[in-house]
């Protein structure tokens, strides 16, 4: 129980620490002084203390929606082990139901958008799905690859094993952890497919959808966001420890450090892209981990390659 | 036997003919209640027993034939039963507008069908096989057709029915094919017979003509096309019915067909590369076509089509897994399969009952001239959102339940090394599948029941029915069900999946029992978090201040319904990957960029499936082609036709003295 508990926590601390490394990379880049580390904290515990307005457009869906969003994603939450710690919750074939429930969560908001009938969270909705959609083959195949190597399909049991790895299969894993970064990127609409840092009606997807929420029902987005991407991360750097140490004091740092710094680089030196190249963005992401998928096949049934 | 079905028969159509006009429905609503009940206590009794037989007879044509209720059978009665109860019971509010508009009789042809239609499916899973079963097979499909066109004034109902019942009697020369072939080879021509035809002559081809014959039926990929045409055409409980149920009769006859194969593996595993690949791209062009549509029902038609690729992967997977020796995956998708059969009927039902009420209400099925429904019809619009999270397979609900089997199978294939390629090319399919139907479903709750009126038709349409309400509740009671309590409800999956695959069911229940008790105690810690999350949110707002205002419009203060996000350009991203897979009519011209100041425009796209330019219309072509030369012999001259029959006679005379004939 006791780990458990230090999972969570843990799980905890990257989930506040991200945005954190991410504010700190980009401002240490652009040669500012930056934001407090836990400013974003700051942020929504203001948020969480505001009234709010709601249009007379939308619908009881609206004001469920928030929580419905932050439901799924802490449930999801819940499941992932920080390398082989044990997680709070796990059984055989959770690592669907993680992806399920982040598609859940994904249809709370994009309903949530559309309830308002403004053209801009229109349009946000429909790219947050059609991302969302393009981007689960990929979500599926990198677990898909986990458990080829790890013989399990519950993330306890995937990360609790740790097994002798040869180093071909330390690439495999490098670029599992790479698709991993990649679809947090995409689901947290970060630079390079969206900005999230420019003007809120120029940001043309994930932050488009929530321009009617505000207070509480904002603060919740946020947490979700941040429980989204420690969630990712995790995985990611799950998939390195697997190779290399296989302990929490490992994996953890790692997930802060390693995706914060890689988005806040991201942000800082790419520009976004063209809106018509995100397509292409993402089925690239997808032939990857596929190609992945199938080099981890071909290294399993020691194929000379 | 036969007698008494006659007379039972011909004392229902009396029945439903006699009673005064707004009587017939209860009718209906007996007989099938009647039947259903009959037929649910023989499924349970079956399930418990193993098989329950009910008559025998012998036929001129193939032998001995019997109705027998054996456990796959129980399964589907089980489904036809649930589905036809809710269908005739929503049918009485739904045609309550009409019953002035038609004639008596009309509505009477009606009824009949439906009832025949119910009957002739509960004939055809208890079938031995046959002349019974095609003769079932063949009712069911006369009956569905006298359903699609109730409103024929309209000529694309019309069309459609026309297209429908050509459609379906290729399918049927390919079954009554497939049973002669048996018939020939074996000496009768039921189920049991194919198992010995399997071992006695060449397996692969007959299996692919009665695959293509239930395939027609099923709506698989390219023989869907009727789909999309009958479903818009017919009455909305008919759609219902005929895409909640009868297109499953076409599953059922795949999976008795797998049932023969059993024993023979090298067949099992390329019979299972087939149905998994047939699967695959149903699904793929089903899903997609589906979230290209701006019509509900031809949007729910083309999702239907998805759902049988999916119960198609789970039923391939389970094939080659079993094939492979792995009984533990040829369980997950055999249950799985099973399972989604079960939930696609239950879901799919409610959602064409819910766009039967929209129908009702705004006269049309066009999505773009509706939106902001939640808040005329608000009962209507939350069990249109409980079907659409349970199809969209999320976690609470049913959906989620069979996908997460399959897909458990498919990683299993991943991780024990049994046939991992073709369970990659599953999971890659489906979470593709999983992906677009998001796409299309939040499509098209979004802009039917959210955001404001498209137009003034909206605005005055009111709340259906309370016995409507009432009948789209059947479904959803299970729908709960499963989806809350999934240990329990795999136990008869199980079962009937035993019966089809042989594979000892204690591997389903041993190996699900406590994943599926995990995740029906982790559904209702979902449900918890989100009610103690709404409880906080609402204690955090409770002393604040709480306004409503306009829509933020991001500093434009002019906005207008219109410039909503219609369906159209909800999906219009999907358009450059779906461009294949489509051929557009557009009607009208869009606007312009270069026009500043644009003027009234009328622009309709209409995204047709290319499968159908390419053999409908192909077809089509070919038989006008045809008849143009065949008809120069209808010349009206009776010493035509006189000398015509006198050549036919002396080309008979010659073939049988030369010994052709």
């Amino acid at each position: 129980m006791l780990v458990k508990l230090l999972n969570t926590v843990i799980m905890l601390v990257v989930a506040l620490s991200i945005t954190g490394v991410i504010n700190r990379t980009r401002a240490i880049c652009a040669g500012r002084k930056g934001i407090r580390f836990f400013q974003h904290i700051y942020n929504v515990r203001l948020q969480l203390r505001k009234g709010s307005v709601y249009s007379t457009t939308t619908t009881a869906l609206f004001r469920i929606a928030p929580t419905v969003y932050l439901g799924a994603t802490l449930l999801a939450f819940l499941f992932i082990p920080v390398a082989d710690l044990e997680p709070l919750l796990s059984f055989h074939g959770d690592i669907i139901f993680v992806a399920y429930l982040l598609a859940l969560s994904r249809v709370a908001i994009i309903l949530a958008a559309m309830d308002t009938g403004s053209s801009f969270e229109g349009m946000g909705a429909a790219r947050e799905a059609l991302y969302g959609a393009l981007v689960e083959p990929a979500l599926m195949m990198g677990m898909a690859t986990l458990a080829l190597f790890c013989g399990y399909s519950s993330f306890a049991d995937i990360f609790a094993t740790a097994q002798e790895m040869s180093v071909n299969i330390t690439v495999v894993m490098l670029l599992v952890a790479y698709v991993f970064v990649v679809i947090m990127i995409i689901e947290s609409g970060r630079v390079p497919v969206d900005d999230p840092k420019t003007h809120l009606e120029l940001t043309m997807i994930h932050e488009v959808m929530c321009l009617d929420y505000s207070g509480v029902d904002m603060a919740l987005i946020h947490i979700a966001g941040w429980l989204k991407n420690a969630i990712f991360a995790v995985i990611a750097a799950n998939a390195v420890a697997v190779i290399l140490s296989f302990n929490w004091w490992f994996a953890a740092p790692l997930a802060i450090l390693a995706t914060g710094v890689t988005v806040g680089l991201l942000e800082s030196f790419r520009a976004r892209n063209k809106l018509s190249r995100n397509i292409t963005f993402i089925l690239t992401i997808v032939a990857m981990s596929a190609l992945v998928l199938l080099t981890g096949f071909l290294l399993i049934q020691n194929i000379e390659i | 036997m036969l007698f008494y079905t006659l007379l039972a028969a011909i004392v229902v159509i009396a029945a439903i003919f006699l009673t005064p006009l707004k009587q017939k429905v209860w009718v209906a609503t007996g007989v099938v209640a009647t039947l259903a009940l009959a037929a649910i206590s023989i499924a349970i009794k079956a399930l418990v027993e193993g098989s329950v037989h009910l008559c025998s007879f012998s036929t001129q044509l193939f032998g001995e034939e019997s109705f027998a209720v054996d456990k796959l059978s129980a399964l589907f009665l089980i489904i036809i039963s649930i589905a036809s109860v809710a269908v005739v019971l929503y049918s009485r509010g739904y045609l309550e507008g009409y019953l002035k508009r038609y004639a008596e009789a009309h509505i009477s042809m009606h009824y009949t069908a439906l009832v025949m239609l119910v009957a002739s499916m509960m004939f055809v899973v208890m079938s031995s096989g046959g002349f019974s079963f095609l003769f079932a097979w063949e009712l069911m499909t006369i009956a569905s057709f006298i359903l699609i066109p109730f409103e024929a004034e309209r000529q694309e109902t019309r069309r459609a029915a026309l297209n429908y019942l050509v459609m379906m009697h290729i399918g049927f020369i390919f079954l009554v094919i497939g049973f002669v072939l048996v018939a020939n080879v074996t000496g009768s021509a039921n189920f049991v017979a194919i198992v010995d035809y399997f071992k006695l002559a060449k397996p692969l081809p007959l299996f692919i003509i009665m695959f293509i014959g239930f395939g027609m039926k099923a709506g698989l990929f390219p023989m869907h096309i009727w789909l999309p045409e009958a479903h818009p055409a017919a009455p909305s409980h008919v759609s219902a019915i005929m895409s909640g149920v009868m297109i499953k009769t076409g599953v059922y006859g795949i999976m008795r067909l797998m049932q023969a194969i059993d024993h023979n593996i090298e067949l099992l595993y390329s019979i299972g590369l087939i149905v998994l690949l047939a699967g695959i791209v149903t699904g793929l062009w089903g899903v997609i076509l589906a979230a290209m549509q701006n019509d509900i029902k031809r949007l729910l038609a083309y999702s239907s089509i998805e759902n049988i690729g999916v119960i198609l992967i789970g039923l391939g997977i389970a094939a080659v897994g079993h094939a492979a020796g792995s009984n533990l995956i040829g369980m997950c998708g055999m249950c799985g399969a099973l399972l989604h059969t079960v939930n696609h009927s239950l879901f799919k039902t409610m959602l064409f009952l819910s766009a039967g009420n929209i129908y009702s209400k705004l006269h049309t099925t066009a999505m773009n001239e509706m939106g902001g429904l939640a808040k005329y019809m608000p009962v209507t619009a939350i069990l249109m959102l409980f079907a659409t999270v349970a199809i969209c397979a999320l976690p609470p609900l049913n959906g989620f339940v069979s996908e997460l089997l399959i897909y458990i199978g498919m990683f299993n294939g991943v991780s024990d090394g049994h046939e991992v390629l073709y369970s990659i090319a599953g999971i890659i399919a489906l979470s593709l599948i999983g992906g677009i139907v998001v796409l299309a479903f939040t499509k098209l709750y979004g802009v039917v029941f959210l955001g404001s009126p498209r137009s003034h038709h909206v605005a005055e349409s009111t709340e259906v029915d309370n016995l409507r309400i009432g009948a789209m509740a059947i479904p959803a009671v299970f729908i709960l069900t499963i989806g809350l309590f999934p240990q329990y409800a795999i136990r008869p999956i199980a079962v009937v999946a035993e019966a089809i695959t042989g594979a000892d069911k204690s591997i389903a229940v041993d190996h699900f029992a406590p994943t599926l008790g995990a995740l029906s105690a982790t559904c209702w810690v979902l449900l918890a978090i989100i009610l103690l999350l709404y409880a906080l949110k609402h204690k955090l707002q409770s002393n604040r201040k709480i306004e409503s205002g306009p829509t933020w419009g991001c500093g434009f203060t002019a906005t207008n319904t219109r410039m909503q996000y219609t369906g159209e350009s909800f999906s219009e991203g999907l358009e450059s990957i779906g461009r294949p897979l489509m051929k557009d009519t557009i009607d009208g011209r869009a606007v312009d960029k270069s026009e500043i100041f644009p003027l009234a425009h009328k622009y309709r796209i209409r995204h047709n499936d290319k499968v159908d330019s390419l053999l409908g219309q192909l077809w089509v072509k070919l038989m006008h082609a045809i008849n143009e030369y065949v008809m120069r012999l209808r010349t009206g001259r009776v010493n035509n036709y006189i000398t015509f029959a006198l050549v036919f006679f002396v080309l008979v005379l010659i073939l049988t003295l030369v010994g052709i004939l």
